[in-house]
């Protein structure tokens, strides 16, 4: 390794990336735009559900019922509908996403002390929308069963309706919220979105150095000269980790600036382990780069392996725990994961070198294995 | 007559090219590899390594009580929405495990909890619920919330009146919600998984094949050789659409024969011939986009960052993970421009919930719209850099 | 040549290198020692970068030994160890350099992977700049160059580290005839000043003569080896220029004598074997009169043909139809700026149809974008470009349907095979299934792609390609012809069956044929010339009539043989006499040659150098271009 032609060839690239303006400013818009984006429009809450009613019963016990639905902020009621026939194209067409149909002698039987049963039926599409859409429906009817039970037991036993209440409620929760106190999707997902956008950004960056070079015959530089493939390696990535290493402030900043979420761990081991994992990012693109022959397939290949994979399996939707076996395996693969828990702990959690160590040395060790595959896949004397 | 013969003769240059494009990417085998590989095995891992249900939320119970009450309490909390793989002996155990990223959610019973409830005191227990991931943590919370409610209620009901009366199911004046979800009844996740991935890789292909060739025709000069002959831009860049269309309606085929009717069993209840069509509709439009882009573009590195900014936006805000009701009015209202949103109506539409193209009229128009749009700009700009 | 117990530089036994199954190079052996220029010439696709990546430690070879400083290439780590001893420039215009970075930039990285010292680095890079005029361009982004200014910073890139072996792949392919002068120049001093050795390739024959020694290779095997002089001698023989011929009788000499290539009213004929006496004598009984010719030695070139063994040649094309007055092309004041820069201004010239009419310049001269006004691709600032009658500014598809183009990057679709290329052509330009078949056997038969009909175009020798790439321009018999360096890098045989098919399509079908080339025998062959410096036309006229003129200005040309030439160069030079370096030779422009050459042979030998005059020579278009460029270039 001499240091010197590292530098020399990292500054050659540099002073590429700098000359081709166009790139040169989207290396540096794109991260940021994307945070804007996905900070503001990826919010996984489900609220305002379009919900409309259908009361074939027309009694006090269903209005009271039905009105405890759209009290909430989760649904937001269209209005009644007489009859069921018109759902079918109301459903389809999205306009209503949930439907309460409460069938006739509905009151009557909760007056006579009896269960009865209501239908929603809600629109099962997209399943994430559907499983947060049936959780509220639980928590409203359950509070509804509450209440009528406390009001039942206060006339049978003479209590107050507060002390019957109080009697159905002897175990009391709790429940602190932690790291996220007030349960703000923004802070839970802004963290999660560095590693997403470090994540698609930099193998872009990379994805074409080589393949370019091979295209256009200035390979032979490295091919011709004592430059090893380690110092090439090093070189080319180089400009491009120092771009997304600062891209990584830029998110960092916007994250506490603009999205007002807290930082509570150590900055210096965040800063380490993002440099880790920038090494990472950038060092996908630059394999593919080697591993394909034209532009083309290193800019899909790319695409595939990173924009798609990065919001599947590395925790930003769906809890890596909650994966399937194969998901867990492809989670398992890719960096972001590592960094998904590092971001996190970092940012909410407030740990730092002491929690995180295994995550960061498997993300140097990612770091390293690309490097090795990169190194192996080259030659300085090929066949052809 | 005349017509259909100049129709013909306009016709006859631009199938010429699109077998030339198609005879291209068979040669290309590495990307016609890597877009089999897409189309089917990618498709695969997502449709079956992703479940979108709570499931498995790790918890950690530090039990300070050992009567039967903590016991039968903790015991409800069951696989597959709860994993209880750890005991810890302290509260402080608990919390650690919760900061270690062991467990989403730590619950403490107090060491009096079964002689309270015995007595008929009230008690509390503690339940601190990880939400740096805020819709798993709180969804958690709450299912915890609703077993322990329903514990309380049933032990209240029990002592308030009597031990067994009236607690039995069918004897109290309770509401029974009985949920049903349509168009996927069993809440398959393989459906969603499997559909919304293969329209993502439409996407990526859609958008990058086209803008890539193109800008290989500028790189290589052979785009040169077209511009003196007799052909009109339409000519040139529609045969790319057209050729790039016809392999990923193929895949597509390929994704749907091979891997979602067979292995996840995704129903088409609408009429496939409309899916294809409407398919053929997206990728021209999402094309439209690509040609933009290599208009845009003077190498395939600009080619690759200008692609990022617009389809990760595209993939990610269209709809699929995030209802557009979350969104800022603005930036929901800004969606509408992406192909994608409408085409996720379209196939989920036709596939799941068996809609006619009468009924989905509005995005078939608003898609054709912005394909046009798309399109035309492509031209525009593509005359214009070319004279 | 001595080899006196020194090592050489590169030596290889049996070398061998395969592309699957195809065989590259078969067999190679070929010594090469210090301090000389090697030259290795031969058709496409014989092997010459093949063998020349492998010295320099590029590229893998499957058999034979090869041992470059007396080192064996037969590991990686072998191949690294010579690295540093040896300087590349690889096949391809300035390929590998940075086309963002500016020429001192470039420099200067190449000066810091080699690791040379700073203090070093500098005073290497000011000597290089000077002696190549770079320096005051040192700021200006490579891509901005001219193809003269690429190659010769592409060497000063190469030299940087001051390497013992440099190895230069085709160096000044695409290049112009004074920069290719100018670079040649350049590389002999900067050779003679560090004592390194040199390997080169090249297309042009006319510069193997610079070289100490040359390999013929072909089909990867060496034909001939030995100095440039001894290989022409080789095949002794003698060329002779004809005047006025009947086609009858050049009908009669072609069948006798084989080629016979037409330059203007004249032909062009080698004699392999005779003597000029014997030569003339021949032409003369087989005619049965006396013909007006005038003998001269042949050219490497025409060894080259002899060696490699020239396929039978067509009839000559005799016919001299004129095909109509009304020019068929014609440029109108055109003018096209970029920005500040004028690439083309005010360019007027018109080709009749039945011309070839040749475009001349130094690269960057405005010649591509004059033929890409005139096709109607850009359009002009100002001015007009007509064609076929129509103004191409307004032109429609039916102008456009007559126009066929051959656009200087190489146009064709590579993942395609020739009969699809020419299928997709046909397609195009809207012929029936059936004109398509016959166009396409028409095409196959012309370019002589028989056999290859279905390889892939990229698997093209590079001559059969550009006839492809001709064939495919041709495909819809169009009747004006654009051709932006049809030949660049194409050797003598494919260029020659190239323009006895331009000849042919203009003389026989009325085509109007617009060209540019490097090749001043090329440019000998057109029937009229327009000469480009910074976008404007210069000079036009007929070879005969640009040579005449020359002649009026400068002189007439006396040729020299001397011992040590640069230095014979520089004493000429300093005593007033218009002289210019040619290989060994000396030309001097001098207003009468048989009295000067005394006068000039006394001057040299007062200067203690030996010279003989060889007489007076007739001037070639290349004396004509490179008088004419550096008149130009000094005002």
């Amino acid at each position: 390794m001499n240091l010197q032609r590292i530098t020399a060839y990292a500054y050659k690239e540099w002073r590429e990336i700098a000359r081709d303006r166009l790139f040169f400013s989207l290396a540096f818009v794109v991260p940021p735009l994307l945070m804007l984006l996905f900070g503001v429009g990826l919010s996984l809450d489900v609220e305002h559900i379009p919900f409309v009613v259908i009361d074939q019963d027309h009694s006090q016990y269903s209005r009271d019922y039905a009105a405890r639905y759209s009290s909430g902020p989760y649904f937001n009621l269209l209005g009644q509908l007489d009859h069921p026939d018109r759902l079918d194209t109301l459903m389809a067409s999205g306009t209503v996403r949930a439907a309460l149909i409460i069938p006739a002698g509905f009151g009557a039987r909760l007056a006579a002390g009896k269960p009865t049963e209501v239908q929603t039926l809600i629109d099962g599409t997209f399943p994430s929308r559907a499983l947060t859409t049936k959780g509220y429906l639980d928590a409203i009817n359950a509070q509804a069963n509450l209440d009528g039970l406390a009001k039942l037991l206060a006339q049978r036993s003479g209590l107050t309706e507060d002390a019957a209440r109080q009697r159905l409620t002897p175990v009391k929760l709790a429940v602190r919220y932690r790291y996220n106190e007030a349960v703000l999707s923004l802070w839970s997902i802004v963290p999660k979105l560095l590693m997403v956008i470090l994540m698609i950004s930099p193998p872009f960056l990379t994805s074409i150095g080589v393949v370019r070079e091979k295209e256009s015959g200035a390979i032979f530089n490295l091919y011709a000269s004592n430059l090893s493939r380690g110092e090439y390696l090093l070189g080319k990535l180089a400009p491009y980790v120092a771009i997304s290493f600062l891209n990584a402030w830029v998110l960092w900043l916007m994250a506490l600036w603009v999205f007002g979420v807290p930082f509570r761990g150590s900055l210096a081991f965040f800063a380490l382990a993002s440099g880790v994992y920038v090494l990472c990012t950038t060092g996908i693109g630059l394999l593919v780069s080697i591993a394909t022959r034209s532009q083309v397939a290193a800019m899909i290949v790319t695409a595939i392996v990173t924009v798609v994979p990065a919001v599947l399996y590395s925790g930003v939707l769906i809890p890596v725990p909650s994966l399937g076996p194969t998901g867990q395996l492809i989670a398992h693969a890719l960096p972001a994961m590592y960094y998904t828990e590092i971001a996190v702990g970092c940012f909410l959690k407030g740990s730092g070198m002491a929690d995180l160590w295994p995550q960061l040395l498997v993300l140097a060790g990612y770091a390293a294995a690309l490097f090795t595959a990169g190194f192996l896949l080259m030659s300085k004397r090929p066949k052809v | 007559m005349q017509f259909l013969l100049t129709l013909r003769d306009w016709m006859r240059p631009m199938l010429a090219l699109t077998r030339k494009e198609l005879t291209q990417l068979w040669r290309d085998r590495v990307l016609l590899l890597f877009l089999v590989y897409a189309f089917t095995v990618d498709i695969y891992l997502a449709g079956s390594g992703v479940t979108l249900q709570v499931s498995h939320a790790r918890t950690v119970i530090s039990n300070a009580d050992h009567g039967v009450a903590a016991r039968e309490l903790t015991g409800r909390l069951v696989e597959p929405t709860f994993r209880v793989d750890a005991q810890a002996h302290t509260q402080a155990q608990a919390l650690a495990e919760l900061d270690r990223g062991g467990a989403m959610l730590a619950l403490d019973i107090p060491p009096r909890f079964s002689a309270d409830l015995a007595a008929g005191r009230q008690t509390t227990i503690g339940l601190w619920a990880d939400t740096s991931n805020s819709v798993q943590g709180f969804m958690a919370a709450s299912y915890i919330t609703r077993v322990v409610s329903r514990f309380g209620i049933e032990t209240g009901l029990s002592q308030a009146l009597g031990q067994g009366a009236g607690v039995a199911a069918g004897s109290l004046p309770t509401v029974d919600n009985r949920i049903r979800a349509w168009y996927n009844p069993n809440q398959d996740d393989a459906w969603f998984m499997s559909l919304s991935q293969l329209l993502n890789i439409i996407t990526v292909f859609a958008i990058l094949l086209p803008a890539a060739a193109a800008v290989r025709e500028k790189e290589r000069g052979t785009v040169e050789q077209l511009l003196v002959s007799p052909l009109s831009p339409v000519q040139i860049l529609l045969p790319k659409v057209l050729a790039m269309g016809g392999a990923i309606l193929l895949a597509i085929l390929l994704s749907l024969g091979f891997v979602l009717w067979p292995i996840f069993d995704v129903p088409c209840r609408g009429s496939l011939g409309l899916f294809f069509g409407l398919s053929a509709l997206y990728v021209f439009s999402t094309a439209g986009l690509g040609l933009f882009i290599a208009t845009v573009a003077r190498n395939q590195a600009q080619v690759g960052m200008l692609t990022i900014l617009l389809l990760a936006p595209m993939l990610f805000l269209s709809g699929a993970w995030t209802p557009p009701e979350a969104m800022p009015p603005w930036l929901a209202h800004a969606m509408v421009i992406s192909p994608l949103h409408h085409f996720m109506d379209i196939a989920f539409g036709v596939m799941l919930k068996g809609q006619t193209a009468a009924a989905l009229l509005r995005p078939i128009a608003t898609l054709s719209v912005i394909g046009c749009l798309l399109f035309g700009f492509g031209l525009y700009r593509f005359r214009r850099q070319f004279g | 040549m001595t080899e006196g117990g020194k090592q050489p530089v590169v030596e290889a036994r049996g070398f061998r290198k395969r592309y699957g199954a195809q065989r590259a190079v078969d067999g190679l052996d070929l010594t090469i020692h210090a301090g000389e220029i090697f030259g290795l010439i031969g058709p496409d696709g014989a092997g010459k970068s093949s063998f020349m990546k492998a010295v320099a430690g590029v590229l893998q070879f499957d058999g034979g030994s090869l041992s470059v400083f007396g080192t064996a290439i037969d590991s990686d780590a072998a191949a690294e160890s010579i690295k540093d001893r040896i300087g590349l420039m690889p096949q391809g215009l300035g390929q590998n350099l940075y086309p963002d970075l500016s020429i001192e930039e470039n420099v200067d990285f190449f000066a810091r992977l080699r690791l040379v010292p700073q203090a070093e680095a500098e005073a290497r890079k000011e000597r290089l700049f000077a002696i190549t005029r770079l320096g005051k361009f040192r700021a200006r982004p490579m891509k901005q160059l001219s193809g003269g200014m690429k190659q010769k910073l592409g060497l000063v890139c190469t030299l940087i580290h001051a390497p013992l072996l440099i190895v230069l792949d085709e160096p000044t392919t695409g290049v112009d005839p004074v920069s290719r002068r100018d670079f040649w120049a350049i590389l002999a001093e900067l050779l003679q000043e560090t004592g390194a050795t040199a390997l080169v390739s090249t297309a042009y024959l006319d510069e193997a003569s610079r070289f100490d020694r040359v390999l013929l290779l072909h089909e990867g095997r060496a034909l001939a080896a030995g100095e440039p002089s001894s290989l022409s001698a080789a095949q002794s023989g003698t060329v002779l220029t004809l005047h006025d011929l009947q086609s009858d009788e050049a009908l009669q000499l072609a069948r006798q004598f084989g080629y016979l290539e037409p330059r203007g009213r004249d032909w062009r004929l080698f004699l392999a074997g005779l003597n000029a006496e014997a030569a003339q004598a021949a032409i003369t009984t087989l005619l049965g009169r006396t013909v007006q010719t005038r003998a001269s030695e042949p050219e490497l070139e025409d060894a080259f043909i002899a060696l490699v063994g020239a396929p039978p040649a067509a009839p000559p094309v005799v016919v001299a139809q004129a095909h109509g007055a009304e020019p068929v092309i014609e440029a109108r004041h055109l003018t096209r700026r970029f920005g500040d820069f004028v690439a083309v201004d005010d360019a007027n010239f018109r080709v009749l149809p039945g011309e070839v009419f040749g475009l001349l310049g130094a690269n960057g001269a405005g010649k591509t974008t004059a033929i890409k006004m005139l096709n109607g691709i850009l359009p002009p600032s100002s001015g007009e470009g007509w064609v076929a009658g129509a103004d191409m500014k307004r032109a429609g598809r039916a102008i456009k349907a007559r126009i066929g183009y051959m656009s200087q990057a190489f146009s064709l679709y590579t993942d395609l095979t020739a009969i699809e290329n020419i299928q997709l052509y046909a397609s195009i330009y809207g012929l029936s299934r059936q004109q398509a078949r016959e166009r396409a056997r028409w095409i196959v038969d012309m370019a002589g792609l028989a056999g290859f009909e279905d390889a892939l175009a990229a698997s093209l020798p590079m001559g059969l390609r550009q006839r492809l790439a001709l064939g495919c321009a041709l495909v819809h018999s169009p009747r004006v012809l654009f051709l932006d360096e049809p030949t660049s890098g194409v050797d003598p045989l494919g260029r020659r069956r190239f323009w006895d098919i331009l000849f042919r399509l203009a003389r026989e079908e009325g085509v109007a044929v617009l060209v540019t080339t490097h090749y001043m025998s090329e440019a000998e062959r057109c029937d009229k010339l327009a000469l480009m410096f910074a976008g404007r036309v210069v000079a036009e006229g007929t070879p005969a009539s640009l040579k005449q003129a020359l002649a009026a200005r400068r002189g007439k040309l006396l040729a020299l043989e001397v011992e040590a030439p640069r230095q014979a160069l520089v004493q000429l030079q300093s005593a007033g006499v218009d002289a210019s370096l040619h290989g060994r030779r000396l030309h001097c422009f001098v207003a009468d040659p048989a009295a000067e050459a005394p006068r000039l042979c006394q001057l040299l030998a007062s200067a203690g150098l030996a010279a003989r005059a060889l007489g007076e020579l007739p001037a070639s278009m290349e004396d004509v271009f490179v008088a004419l460029m550096t008149e130009l270039e000094a005002t």
